[in-house]
């Protein structure tokens, strides 16, 4: 490949990877900062998720001109791939469970349609408090 | 035997061997995953996914970039809640009826539905097709209303691209009784 494209892509993927890089320090601020498990579940699957897409384009960018032996271009669509289709999973599994323990604060609920829809399948009476909430 | 999940096994192989750069084992490393692919599926059996999917491209590729570019906006949205200063960003549980009834479209939806704007799926009522969303700063009904039309148009996106002709069938239906409804 010539030159001024080399350069040109290599810019391309520092922009990539510092862009990943704070979107991946902006997902850890949020757990800091988030109240409670539900709302830190949504920094772990979106701006965490964005984050590391654009570090694999970043490195995906910096290595095609060369061959590197270890890591190729399949390897890091691969790492995306499996990490879209995860990441949501394990997010709703810990959600799930929080949901199910209890640990969650009502306080931060505006409406909460499943603790009615829980409640009404016990049997009706009015939602669950907090605590109470396995099916 | 499944040939579909074969093949994509193989795919998977070629691209975790860089098989796709032409050199003189790519053929053999082809032939090589094929028969590991064909030997796994044999010998680990699955059950037949549903009624399966079928793939619309250009429909496809309209939802990769809805997708793609709700997922830069739901980003910089939760950026913002996350330096947001005062007291703690509030939200609320909604529940979302799905309209079509297959497994496969429920699974692609709830993926997608935890990738974009303030959603994320806490609990699934399989026999129902309900799903209910964890929706970040929907702190009135106006949000709630607003996160559930999200997710349901985010079915229809998913549904007239990868869905069989079943499913975009059950799709129009319940759309148009639910305008009756309304």
């Amino acid at each position: 490949m010539s030159e001024p494209l080399v350069a040109v892509l290599d810019w391309i993927a520092v922009l990539c990877l510092l862009a990943g890089a704070s979107l991946s320090l902006v997902a850890g601020v949020g757990l800091v900062r988030f109240p409670d498990l539900l709302s830190r579940m949504h920094t772990a699957a979106k701006p965490q998720v964005l984050g590391l897409l654009l570090v694999l384009v970043g490195i995906g960018l910096r290595i095609a001109p060369q061959e590197t032996g270890v890591f190729n271009t399949g390897t890091l669509i691969l790492v995306g791939l499996f990490q879209v289709l995860t990441v949501p999973v394990a997010g709703h599994i810990a959600a799930r469970v929080a949901y199910r323990t209890g640990r969650i604060r009502d306080d931060l609920l505006v409406t909460d349609e499943l603790a009615e829809r829980i409640a009404e399948r016990r049997g009706g009476g009015p939602p669950a408090g907090a605590g109470d909430r396995r099916v | 035997m499944q040939l579909p999940v074969a093949l994509g096994m193989t795919l998977v192989w070629m691209l975790l061997f860089n098989g796709f750069q032409w050199r003189e084992e790519s053929l053999g490393l082809a032939v090589l995953g094929f028969g590991v692919s064909v030997l796994v599926t044999v010998v680990f059996p699955l059950p037949p996914i549903g009624p399966g999917l079928r793939l619309r491209p250009l429909n496809t590729l309209r939802l990769l970039a809805f997708v793609a570019v709700d997922m830069v906006m739901a980003s910089f949205q939760v950026t913002r809640h996350v330096f947001a200063p005062g007291p703690p960003v509030r939200s609320s549980v909604i529940a979302v009826r799905l309209r079509t009834d297959s497994d496969l479209m429920l699974v692609f939806t709830s993926i997608a539905l935890s990738a974009i704007p303030g959603s994320m799926v806490v609990e699934v009522e399989q026999p129902n097709r309900m799903l209910y969303v964890h929706a970040l700063g929907a702190v009135d009904e106006e949000g709630a209303e607003r996160a559930r039309g999200g997710a349901l148009k985010l079915e229809e996106r998913i549904v007239r691209a990868i869905g069989t002709g079943r499913d975009i069938a059950d799709l129009e239906a319940a759309t148009a009784a639910g305008r009756e409804d309304a």
